[in-house]
């Protein structure tokens, strides 16, 4: 982990409308994380953990407040450039994995790597290594549906790394998974932000939340904790 | 990839995208066969009309070649007229009448033209050869075979039945000597070419130095509407019709086939496009989470819109191959009924296929694919990223 | 001959002709009027070639066609006046084309024609609807080119149908593996899945009729205006009608049928799901 500020997120805040009800998911969050850093954010069910998440992935933009990444201001991008920014700098890792149940493994992983028009033999070559670094290697050519939660979630992390992003944002990606995958995929993560990616992780995991060395708590869209830990990884 | 993903999108629900092939398949083949009914009356009458060459023809006042019994008199002088206007290349004179040939017991009765066999435009050798004395004659294979004669054979031949004395006004023996094939004639009338002198006599005195219609072909490098001035000029008593003529009045008859045809295909059109769209749509609303998932991935907008409108495409490509020989086959039989109109022609076809009129069809298919695709792929990869993964999460 | 007589019919108007005798009277197509600016009281003078000698007549009438298919498409002119007066303007002398015969019934008609060809000198006795029988050929092949599109139209009609019942069921494959997991039989849906596409059916093909009757309307003023005939060239009558909703119903209820079928037979999990499941997983669950 290095002393620089890769994700500089400046009172946040995140309302919309349900019905005639207005809710304010995020209320003004102030959060710095560094390079190489690796973060979970906890709290109860609608505590606006998921709704920050997509706020500093730029996949949803704020009511006020600002969010910077690499020192570019994410929440002021047109939706062309924020794609762009997603695609090569940001790699996301869902709950439910959101896998392209037609494509192959090996296709999912090349999917943003072919958006970023990387040629066919080298993404190829790079899709392989990285489902061999999640693990997966012999079953490269599965479809989703033929492969368990895990693996599948491994796909999708490989396909989060697919153009090496120097930010890791994951949504409950243990969700889905039972104890002894979900203590797999822990490693793995752990292994991804020793390899150097920043992770910031949205869970109600307890053991997740205790691999990652800063825990901020929030409660009805506000920090109410933040502190560094030993990593348990 | 973007080819990959479309197909791996058509192919997950294969019934799904076989029926909708299918149904714009269909719709393909009705579009293709209007396109072709639109435009092949036209160019078959057309190329019917210049055949043998004749940009123009006259006929009695007021009327169209072999609209009615009228003839045009002095036929001689109206030769020697025409000769003398520049741009005239040849004159071919056409008489009109009837032919009853007795055999035996039996009469067998034929249109008969009577020509020059010089000069004439009216019919193909196929067997045989043209009539090189006035008492040959030609005829063509539906004659030949419900008179059950052969080449070379005589036979007795009366023109000019007055039916209030019951009685012939001319006869003669006449030797078939050539097989044609007349162009324009319908396919089931009994036909034959006679000198026309020949006709004219056995036709008797109402006949005498008449014909029902000439033919003109201009020379070479000749403005055929020019030389058309001149001989309106010359003979204000016959009409005369250049090919353009002939066709728009062909067009008012027939413009209902036309209409019928822009109309029908229109509306294949349509419900191809409603096919592909409603297609589409239910595809993109299944898969909202996967679409905005590559949203927020990276993938541009445009590129999610342009895999999904390419499915619809895929759709329409594959239904317009298939529609392509569905439609030529259903040419054909709709061609069949409508060649069966009486007095029709056997050289015209309602439905003539051009290489253009399957570039047409297939280009507005395509058109219509995109169409159809645009505004449901737009529509789901410009849903809000995080309000709709969380509203697939609840789903 | 009378087309010969149109075929060469020319004719100047006059206002006023010294006459030693009083002008005949004829009757002329009201789209000749129309097309020459002629009207009831002009003089003309027609004559049997272009330019020649001919009779001065007034217009007396105007004649409209009749709705007759056999006439619409012809675009001649016709001129109607007493028979005498033709056939000396045209040097007929004292002949007819034809006569029309009416007799008291049918078995006088059958007599009629017998005797009219046997002792006739040079007649022939047709029956009228013979004659329209053969003049009428042209009208079958245009039936027939109706039939066929019809045909086509129905087949394609029902694949469309099919598919978009296929799509619209498809969709809602959820909702249904929910309800058959908490007991509803596949029956029940089968039923409401048909009974909506009966609905549809319905609804779609009144909206057509409507759709069919006004566009009928549009055909006939249209062709009516291009062909100037009071012909009707588009009717929708009450068969008609019964024909196409008897026809979508029963097409709207096979694709139903066929979809939800297809809906019913699967695995209510794998529907759920979206996961096809192993065979060989379900057999031993059983």
């Amino acid at each position: 982990m290095s002393d620089a500020i890769l994700v500089e997120a400046r009172d946040l805040r995140r309302e919309y409308h349900m019905g005639d009800e207005l809710v304010r998911a995020v209320r003004g969050v102030s959060l710095d994380v560094a390079k190489g850093d690796y973060v979970a954010i906890v709290g109860p069910s609608g505590c606006g953990k998921s709704t920050l998440l997509n706020l500093l992935g730029g996949i949803d933009r704020p009511t006020a407040g600002s969010v910077s990444i690499g020192g570019e201001r994410v929440d002021r991008m047109r939706d062309a450039d924020a794609t762009r920014f997603r695609l090569l700098r940001i790699g996301f890792v869902f709950q439910r994995f959101y896998l392209m149940p037609a494509l192959t493994a090996i296709e999912n992983v090349e999917l943003p790597m072919a958006e970023a028009k990387m040629g066919r033999h080298e993404r190829v070559t790079r899709a392989r290594e990285l489902l061999a670094y999640v693990g997966l290697g012999l079953r490269y050519d599965h479809r989703p549906a033929q492969l368990s939660g895990g693996e599948q979630q491994r796909v999708a992390i490989a396909r989060a790394l697919a153009n090496a992003p120097e930010l890791l944002l994951a949504d409950e990606p243990t969700g889905e998974l039972d104890a002894k995958t979900g203590t797999e995929m822990i490693e793995l993560l752990g292994q991804v932000n020793r390899d150097g990616t920043t992770i910031i992780v949205v869970t109600h995991d307890e053991d997740l939340a205790r691999a990652a060395r800063r825990v901020v708590h929030m409660k009805d869209g506000v920090v109410i904790d933040d502190r560094r830990q030993d990593s348990g990884v | 990839m973007l080819l990959r993903l479309a197909w791996a999108a058509l192919t997950r629900h294969r019934s799904r995208t076989l029926l909708a092939v299918l149904g714009v398949a269909v719709s393909a083949a009705m579009l293709l066969d209007m396109v072709m009914l639109s435009s092949g009356m036209r160019a078959s009458f057309r190329n019917m009309l210049l055949a043998k060459g004749f940009q123009l023809r006259l006929a009695p006042k007021g009327t169209l070649p072999f609209d009615t019994d009228a003839t045009i008199p002095d036929a001689t002088n109206v030769i020697r007229t025409l000769h003398a206007i520049p741009g005239v290349q040849t004159v071919s004179p056409v008489l009109g009448g009837q032919l009853h040939v007795s055999l035996g017991s039996r009469t067998v009765t034929a249109t008969a033209i009577g020509i020059d066999p010089a000069v004439q435009g009216d019919y193909d050798i196929t067997a045989g050869r043209a009539p090189a004395s006035p008492d040959e004659f030609v005829a063509n294979d539906t004659f030949i075979r419900d008179a059950r004669v052969s080449l070379g054979d005589t036979v007795a031949a009366a023109a000019g039945y007055d039916p209030q004395l019951r009685a012939f006004a001319g006869r003669r023996t006449l030797r078939l000597v050539g097989r044609a094939h007349f162009l324009y004639m319908a396919g089931d009338q009994r036909a034959a070419a006679v000198p026309i002198a020949t006709l004219q006599a056995m036709q008797g005195e109402r006949a005498r130095d008449r014909a029902s219609l000439f033919m003109i072909r201009a020379a070479t490098g000749a403005n055929v509407d020019t030389v058309l001035a001149s001989v309106e000029r010359a003979l204000p008593n016959v009409s005369a019709v250049s090919t353009e003529t002939a066709m728009r009045q062909v067009d008012e008859r027939l413009s209902y086939f036309r209409q019928l045809a822009l109309i029908l295909g229109a509306v294949s059109l349509a419900v191809g496009f409603l096919l592909v769209t409603t297609l589409v749509s239910v595809s993109v609303n299944e898969r909202l989470g996967e679409i905005v998932v590559m949203r927020a991935i990276g993938v541009a907008r445009g590129r999610v819109v342009a895999q999904i409108v390419l499915e619809g495409v895929g759709i329409m490509i594959v239904g317009a191959v298939v529609g392509l020989a569905l439609g030529l086959v259903t040419a054909r039989y709709l061609n069949s009924i409508l060649a069966s109109f009486p007095g029709l022609p056997a050289a015209i076809d309602f439905f003539l296929f051009e290489p253009h009129d399957a570039w047409s069809a297939l280009g507005m298919l395509v058109v219509a694919g995109i169409l159809a695709g645009i505004y449901p792929s737009w529509r789901g990869a410009s849903l809000p990223i995080a309000t709709t993964l969380r509203d697939e999460a609840i789903g | 001959m009378i087309a010969a007589l149109l075929a060469a019919f020319a004719f100047q108007t006059i206002d006023s002709v010294p006459s030693h005798r009083a002008p005949r009277s004829v009757a002329i197509d009201a789209r000749l009027a129309a097309d020459a600016h002629v009207a009831i009281g002009d003089r003309i003078i027609m004559s049997s070639t272009p330019g020649g000698p001919g009779d001065t007549v007034i217009v007396t009438a105007l004649v409209r066609r009749r709705a007759d298919p056999s006439e619409v498409a012809r675009a001649e002119y016709r001129v109607r006046m007493h028979l005498d007066e033709l056939q000396s303007l045209i040097g007929y002398g004292d002949r007819v084309d034809r006569f029309a015969v009416s007799a008291r019934s049918d078995s006088s008609t059958t007599r009629a024609i017998r005797r009219i060809n046997d002792e006739a000198f040079g007649f022939q006795a047709y029956r009228s609807r013979d004659i329209a029988v053969e003049t009428s050929r042209t009208f079958l092949v245009v039936t027939r080119f109706h039939r066929a599109i019809g045909v086509i139209t129905i087949v394609a009609s029902a694949i469309f149908l099919l598919c978009i019942m296929l799509l619209k069921v498809d969709e809602r494959r959820r909702d249904v593996a929910a309800l058959r997991l908490m007991g509803i039989s596949a029956g029940t849906i089968v039923r409401s899945v048909m009974i909506e596409a009966a609905l549809v059916a319905v609804l779609g093909s009144l909206m057509g009729v409507g759709i069919g009757w006004l566009t009928s309307l549009g055909i006939n003023w249209h062709y009516r205006a291009v062909y100037r005939t009071p012909l009707a060239f588009s009717v929708v009558t009450p068969s008609i009608v019964a024909l196409a909703v008897t026809l979508s119903l029963v097409l709207g209820l096979a694709a139903g049928f066929a979809a939800a079928q297809r809906l019913v037979r699967a695995p209510a999990l794998e529907l759920l799901s979206g996961r096809r499941e192993d065979r060989r997983d379900l057999v031993q669950a059983r």
